[in-house]
């Protein structure tokens, strides 16, 4: 297996697994803030003419 | 995922180089959103439009705009009077089943709210006694599917490779791609686990047959030809399993050189792209449903962006089904590796007398696992328990995933570019596109002779 290549795909796969993390953490804020009533039926709505 | 932050990494170290590119797709999401928003009234008006006027050729009266609201909110109140009994009855009946009894009542549906005319659009039909320009226009862009999904991504992508996209937005668009992620995840607000073991259990049984079955096909055939190792081994988990995450993974194993790494990233995203663009018209002149479609993209095509795109285009229960058939296949992305690794490396080793390399499989499964799809199966099982109501669903699984997939395919159309698909070249490209063409050929067949029933999520 060439060096480079490997520390350039553990290096990649870090990456996605930090950015896995990411958008595990913005789905969790997003749920909670429609659970806790944050975020309504008319926000949408309102974002737009 | 493919589409994936291949070089970028989020950290808060990195967000001001993101920023400017962030910003860049939000505000192009928006205005794509604003043009679909404006696109679904006007079809939605076109409609009531062609139902009045042919009110009128069958001898109804031409009422007065107050009189015409006056009746639809009538109208409504009568049919939601008739559901609320019907619901009623076909509540009491299912508490009266036994045990795995089966109802022989067909749920009613709820009634959808009506949608007069606006007062000036009303005045224009009763004068022309014709659809006017602009609601006949939202109509036509609908039929022609020239939604906020098209106009992202074809937008972007002649954006990209007309005045480019500035060096102080690439990162930022970059980083835009992998938000169509937790859209995926909000989107598990929907599902109940019966209907991800329904389509999950066909789904793996296609991901097996035909994304596996196409990484050995490649293997195979790139030996056959003499292609380097290296190279087919990488495009074959490439145009396999999920085009630049699975290359990325396997490359290593395979001892791949830069070149044939370009080459397989190139022809993935060469196929990815057209597929993107052909399908969802391919699978409208074969009168596939969407549940149907849903299935074909999601077993066809190789990168999880651009299988959302093409399904979201498609249709809301097409994205349904392609969501649950990519989920089970970027599950097998350990498995190619771990698969790679016997090929490549420890069957030629014992052929050649050698002592094999140990493998940590399980490490192999651990490291390679995109962990992102346990917040999809938090979500379904959320919503199994009865944590979120209808209207949260709504806003989950509809308002806020259309964000979320509006700021990722700004990022996947601004990064479409003509020079990075020119890469695709050589033998190994013929086996690829080839082999992906033909998995894509044989899938069609199999989802449409499956059926719409097999796939449909509800």
């Amino acid at each position: 297996m060439t060096e480079e290549f490997e520390k350039k795909a553990t290096e990649t796969f870090s990456a996605e697994r930090k950015e896995d993390i990411f958008v595990l953490i913005v789905a969790a804020v997003v749920v909670a803030l429609v659970l806790a009533g944050a975020i309504g039926k008319d926000f949408y709505k309102s974002l737009f003419f | 995922m493919a589409g994936g932050g291949i070089g970028v990494e989020y950290s808060l170290r990195g967000l001001p180089r993101m920023l400017p590119g962030l910003i860049l797709c939000v505000v192009f999401g928006w205005l794509a959103l604003q043009w679909d928003s404006n696109i679904s009234n006007w079809n939605r008006d076109a409609k009531e439009s062609e139902k009045i006027l042919k009110s009128w050729t069958e001898g109804k009266p031409v009422l007065a705009y107050d009189e015409y609201v006056q009746k639809a909110k009538e109208g409504f109140a009568k049919k939601e009077a008739e559901f609320k009994e019907q619901k009623a009855e076909y509540d009491a009946h299912v508490a009266a089943l036994p045990p795995g009894g089966q109802p022989a009542l067909k749920e009613p549906k709820k009634p959808s709210k009506p949608h007069p005319l606006k007062q000036a659009d009303y005045e224009e039909l009763t004068q022309g006694k014709a659809v006017a320009g602009k609601l006949a226009f939202g109509q036509r862009m609908i039929e022609f599917q020239l939604t906020y999904v098209a106009v992202l991504l074809l937008g972007g992508m002649l954006i990209r490779n007309t005045v480019g996209v500035p060096a102080v937005f690439q990162v930022g668009t970059l980083a835009a791609r992998p938000l169509i992620k937790p859209g995926i995840i909000i989107l598990g607000a929907y599902y109940m686990w019966s209907h991800v073991l329904k389509v999950g259990v066909i789904g793996m049984v296609l991901v097996i047959a035909f994304v596996m079955g196409t990484a050995v096909l490649v293997s195979l055939w790139g030996r056959r030809a003499k292609v380097d190792d290296g190279l087919t081994g990488v495009m074959g988990a490439g145009v396999g399993v999920c085009g630049v995450s699975a290359a990325v993974a396997v490359a290593p194993v395979v001892n791949a050189k830069p070149r044939d790494f370009f080459y397989a990233i190139g022809t993935i995203l060469l196929f990815g792209t057209l597929a993107l663009f052909t399908f969802p018209y391919i699978g409208q002149a074969l009168g596939m449903s969407e549940p149907v479609f849903g299935a074909w993209v999601g077993t066809s095509i190789l990168n999880t962006a651009q299988l959302v795109a093409a399904a979201t285009w498609y249709g809301h229960e097409s994205l349904l089904t392609a969501n649950i058939i990519n989920i089970v296949r970027v599950a097998f992305i350990p498995l190619v590796v771990l698969w790679a690794i016997y090929y490549y490396v420890v069957k030629p080793a014992v052929a050649a007398g050698g002592e094999a390399e140990k493998v940590n499989a399980w490490q192999v499964i651990r490291d390679k696992f995109p962990i992102f799809i346990f917040g999809f199966f938090a979500m379904v099982t959320l919503n199994e328990m009865g944590v979120f109501t209808e209207e949260q669903t709504k806003i989950l699984a509809g308002d806020l995933l259309k964000l979320f997939f509006a700021v990722g395919f700004a990022g996947v159309g601004l990064n479409i570019a003509f020079d990075d698909l020119r890469k695709a070249g050589g033998t190994a490209f013929m086996i690829g596109f080839a082999s992906a063409g033909l998995k894509a050929i044989l899938a069609a067949v199999v989802v449409i002779a499956l059926g719409t029933e097999v796939f449909a999520v509800r």
